[in-house]
C-alpha cells in the first residue's frame, strides 16, 4: 500500500488521508463538496457525466463514480468524509458503502454488528 | 473573572443527529444511547452554564482542502448549519459570544495558538449531532465553536491539544466578566470508515482512553498519531481532541459521569467532568 507522505509503518486494511492523497484526489473531492448544494445535487442526479467533466474528473477517475467503486475512490485520493456526499446523492448510505468495501453484502455485514444481534458493547460508569 | 465549570468530551456522529431527527430514542438499538445522556443533560441543566467552548472538526462543509485551517474560531453572534450533503435539519442557529470570541482570539495568539479567525462559520454535526441529546433547550448558552484539522494529515499532536486546552482555560480566566463555562469537545472514539478494515471498533482502547483521560492524561498525550489509528482505527485519530477539554479542566478532575456504548460502527463515549483543584 502507498502510504505517500505518511511516514509511518502502514497499518493493514487502512488508507492514511496524507497531503499527497488529498493532492491526488483533490478533483473528485471538490466535486464532492460542491453537493452540499441542493441545486448542485440537482445537477450531478441530472447529468453525472457532464458535471463530472466540468470538474475535470480524468476518465478512470469518472469511472470509478460510475461503478461506485469506493475503494477505487479511497485508492484515487478521495476522502471517505467526501465520498459520503456523493454516495448521499446517489443513494448509497455509509453502511453500504462499507460493506462493499469489505467485500460483502450489507447483510452479512450487519450480522458482525453487536447492535444487530442485540449484545451490544454497554459500559455505564 | 471568568472560570471553567466544567467539561464534557463525547462522540460525534452522523448516526446520533439520524437518530435523533427519526424519534429512534426509545428503539431497542438506541434507547441505550439516549439513557446513557440522560445523566449529563440533567448536570447540564443545573449547571446553567453561561457559555460553551466547542472544541470539534468540521467535516468538509464549512472548509475544504482549497484552505483548510488546522484550527479555526468562529467569532460571530450566530452560527447557521451547514449543508452537509443531504438538507439542513431542522434545528435553529447557535447563538454564538463576539465579545468573548475576539478575547479568546487575543488570548490563543498570546499563547502560541494561531486559529483562522472565522466571521462566518457554518457548523456541522460535529457540534449539532450530540448538542440536543445534551439539552431540551435550543440552545441554552451561547457557543463558539473551535475546529481543528484531524483529517487531513499532518494533524497537530496530541500534545497540542492538551495544551490547546490548557490556553482555553487561560483564556477564559483573563476574561473580566464573571462567566461560567463549559467546555466540551467532541471526536469519535473507535471506527474506521474506509477500506476493508471498514467498522473496526475497539471498545477495550475506548475504555482504556476513558480511565487515562481522567486520571493519566499525560499518557495520552504522549502516544502518536498512528497509535491511536492502529488501537481505533485511522478515522479514531479524532479523539484526541477530548484531551483540549482535560486540559482546559486543570490538574485533577472529579467525574460526574461516564457512558460507553458500542452498538454499530463506533463506539459512543460520554465523560462528564468538573474541575477539583489546579
Amino acid at each position: 500500500m502507498d502510504q505517500a507522505t505518511y511516514r509511518d509503518t502502514p497499518i493493514a486494511g487502512t488508507t492514511v488521508f496524507t497531503g499527497e492523497r488529498s493532492r491526488r484526489g483533490y478533483r473528485i473531492n471538490k466535486l464532492a463538496m460542491s453537493l452540499t448544494d441542493e441545486a448542485n445535487r440537482q445537477a450531478f442526479k441530472a447529468d453525472q457525466r457532464a458535471y463530472m467533466q466540468r470538474f475535470g474528473l480524468s476518465d478512470r477517475e469518472m469511472q470509478l463514480i460510475e461503478k461506485r467503486d469506493w475503494n477505487g475512490l479511497v485508492e484515487a485520493g478521495g476522502s471517505i468524509y467526501l465520498l459520503i456526499k456523493i454516495g448521499g446523492t446517489i443513494g448509497q448510505n455509509l453502511l453500504q458503502m462499507g460493506a462493499q468495501m469489505r467485500g460483502e453484502t450489507l447483510e452479512a455485514f450487519l450480522k458482525t454488528r453487536p447492535g444487530h444481534q442485540g449484545n451490544a458493547v454497554e459500559k455505564k460508569g | 473573572m471568568a472560570r471553567v465549570v466544567g467539561g464534557i468530551g463525547c462522540s460525534h456522529a452522523p448516526s446520533i443527529a439520524h437518530s435523533y431527527d427519526r424519534g429512534l430514542q426509545n428503539d431497542p438499538m438506541w434507547a441505550p444511547l439516549y439513557q446513557g445522556y440522560a445523566p449529563a443533560k440533567e448536570w447540564l441543566d443545573k449547571l446553567r452554564p453561561d457559555l460553551i467552548i466547542v472544541v470539534y472538526n468540521d467535516h468538509m462543509n464549512r472548509f475544504f482542502f482549497d484552505a483548510y485551517p488546522t484550527f479555526a474560531l468562529g467569532v460571530s453572534e450566530s452560527h447557521p448549519q451547514a449543508d452537509e450533503g443531504w438538507g439542513k435539519r431542522d434545528l435553529p442557529d447557535l447563538p454564538g459570544h463576539a465579545k468573548f470570541s475576539w478575547h479568546f482570539a487575543q488570548s490563543l495568539i498570546e499563547d502560541e495558538f494561531d486559529p483562522t479567525i472565522c466571521q462566518e462559520m457554518t457548523v456541522d454535526h460535529g457540534i449539532l449531532s450530540v448538542l440536543p441529546l445534551l439539552t431540551d433547550n435550543r440552545w441554552p448558552a451561547p457557543l463558539v465553536p473551535l475546529a481543528a484539522n484531524v483529517i487531513q494529515h499532518p494533524v497537530p499532536t496530541p500534545r497540542r491539544f492538551f495544551r490547546l486546552g490548557q490556553a482555553i482555560r487561560h483564556a477564559v480566566e483573563s476574561y473580566p466578566e464573571d462567566l461560567r463555562v463549559l467546555v466540551v469537545a467532541t471526536g469519535g472514539m473507535s471506527h474506521q470508515l474506509h477500506g476493508e478494515r471498514f467498522g473496526f471498533v475497539n471498545p477495550d482502547w475506548d475504555n482504556e482512553f476513558m480511565d487515562r483521560l481522567e486520571g493519566d492524561p499525560q499518557s495520552l498525550v504522549a502516544l502518536r498519531h498512528h497509535d491511536y489509528m492502529e488501537r481505533g482505527g485511522a478515522e479514531s485519530v479524532e479523539m484526541i481532541m477530548w484531551l483540549a477539554m482535560r486540559g482546559a479542566l486543570g490538574d485533577k478532575v472529579r467525574r460526574v459521569h461516564r457512558h460507553y456504548y458500542a452498538p454499530m460502527l463506533t463506539g459512543y463515549g460520554l465523560v462528564v467532568f468538573e474541575s477539583a483543584g489546579h
